[in-house]
């Protein structure tokens, strides 16, 4: 039910142990060069310019490839070479994991094909954004995510509204927040309405009446839940070379005349969704730009 | 009887995982940590078979939790489960530190008891 990477699924379904997906993985780390090894291997640079260029990455945020042709120590068509060269000799997991017996290649057909109806679930839709947004392909996967998950785990029927941009929002029913660094930075804030709360918390306790609850209990489920969804946005965006770290969450209170302004630095992109009967749900997204 | 440590910050987790456990007819549940820190002492205290644990937690997180818990008893059988397994690297960090295994938030009760039912 959640988002998972092939050898995980694996460990998982007891299909192979932790200790052959090692040896697999030491494998592939060492058939897998990373981009200035191959270019070395090629002949094209040397390991002192190597150094050279991840010393200048501590001041300058490119990527290596991006940095070597900036340096003049390769050319734009090396780098394109190097770039096909990893791709032609990469070794994929579930080829490794053949390669340390741990599988066999018919084992493997079907395994790759269980995996892939486990996470059809979890194939992008597209999602709009609005104009202007960095690193749209993340923020795709959040709010794409969220939907899924309020639909799988929740079972809320809800219509989503189209995203847009704002300076501030309203905080009466913001209940709980995560914080993403890596690659890309955001706050993930999801403000949700009393009975949608309730959804949430009955879902995660895995109870069908949460009247007697305490508060601290329903805030603690609904915590979860975006921990949940941010974790499960975190592997997404790892299957696209994306790196996200998430935080705790964090329960967020302020009183509702009390607008909060979007922090300078941050776009705030807003996500209605609606719920039948009046209820309401909004993400939040203040993304560094 | 086989005793399980749950070791997650959320009190709404640490109540699910409780209840499966309790529920199982052949573990029981030994408490639960709010952190890491919490997680090495009770482990200390009581003695569990198994502990159940997660990564993303303020304090001491679940990965260095689940080294301090390897260097000091490196046949502790820890099994994370986390809302983070889903990520390549965080998986790999965690196997190669000595977890048993890794499940993925939103868990099934089942998948949980067949994997501590295996270690």
């Amino acid at each position: 039910m959640a988002v998972r990477f092939f050898g995980q699924f694996l460990v998982e379904r007891g299909v192979v142990t932790s200790e052959k997906l090692l040896s697999a993985i030491e494998l592939q780390e060492q058939r897998n060069l990373k981009l200035g090894e191959m270019a070395v291997n090629m002949g094209f640079i040397t390991h002192d310019d190597i150094e050279r260029s991840h010393n200048a990455q501590y001041s300058n945020d490119m990527k290596l490839g991006d940095l070597l042709v900036q340096m003049e120590l390769l050319t734009p068509a090396q780098l394109s070479e190097v770039i096909e060269k990893q791709k032609e000799n990469r070794l994929y997991i579930g080829e490794a994991l053949v390669q340390v017996n741990a599988l066999s290649a018919e084992e493997l057909e079907l395994q790759l094909a269980a995996f892939r109806e486990d996470q059809a679930q979890y194939v992008s839709d597209r999602i709009e954004l609005p104009a202007g947004i960095k690193n749209r392909a993340v923020w795709e996967i959040a709010a794409d995510l969220t939907y899924k998950m309020l639909t799988r785990i929740i079972g809320l029927n809800f219509r989503p509204e189209k995203s847009i941009v704002v300076t501030s929002f309203t905080a009466g029913n913001i209940v709980a927040g995560i914080d993403f660094n890596g690659d890309v930075s955001a706050r993930y804030i999801l403000s949700a309405s009393k009975k949608v709360k309730e959804s949430i918390a009955k879902a995660i306790l895995r109870e069908e009446n949460v009247e007697s609850e305490p508060a601290e209990v329903i805030e603690d489920s609904v915590m979860e839940f975006v921990n949940v969804v941010c974790g499960n946005i975190a592997a997404k965006a790892s299957q696209s070379g994306v790196v996200l770290d998430i935080l705790p969450p964090v329960i967020i209170r302020q009183k509702e005349e009390q607008p909060i302004t979007v922090p300078d630095g941050r776009i705030g992109v807003s996500f209605p969704i609606h719920v039948a009967d009046g209820e309401k749900i909004e993400i939040i997204l203040l993304i560094r730009q | 009887m086989q005793k399980v440590l749950i070791v997650d910050d959320s009190i709404s987790v640490a109540r699910q995982l409780e209840k499966i456990i309790n529920e199982s007819g052949d573990f029981t549940s030994a408490g639960h940590a709010r952190n890491g820190a919490e997680a090495i002492k009770m482990n200390h205290l009581e003695n569990p078979d198994i502990i159940l644990m997660d990564m993303n937690m303020p304090g001491m997180d679940g990965l260095t939790a689940l080294r301090s818990l390897m260097a000091l008893d490196k046949e502790v059988k820890v099994v994370m489960v986390t809302s983070l397994g889903g990520v390549g690297d965080k998986f790999t960090e965690a196997i190669k530190m000595g977890a048993r295994n890794v499940i993925s938030k939103p868990f099934d009760a089942e998948n949980i008891l067949r994997i501590i039912r295996a270690l």
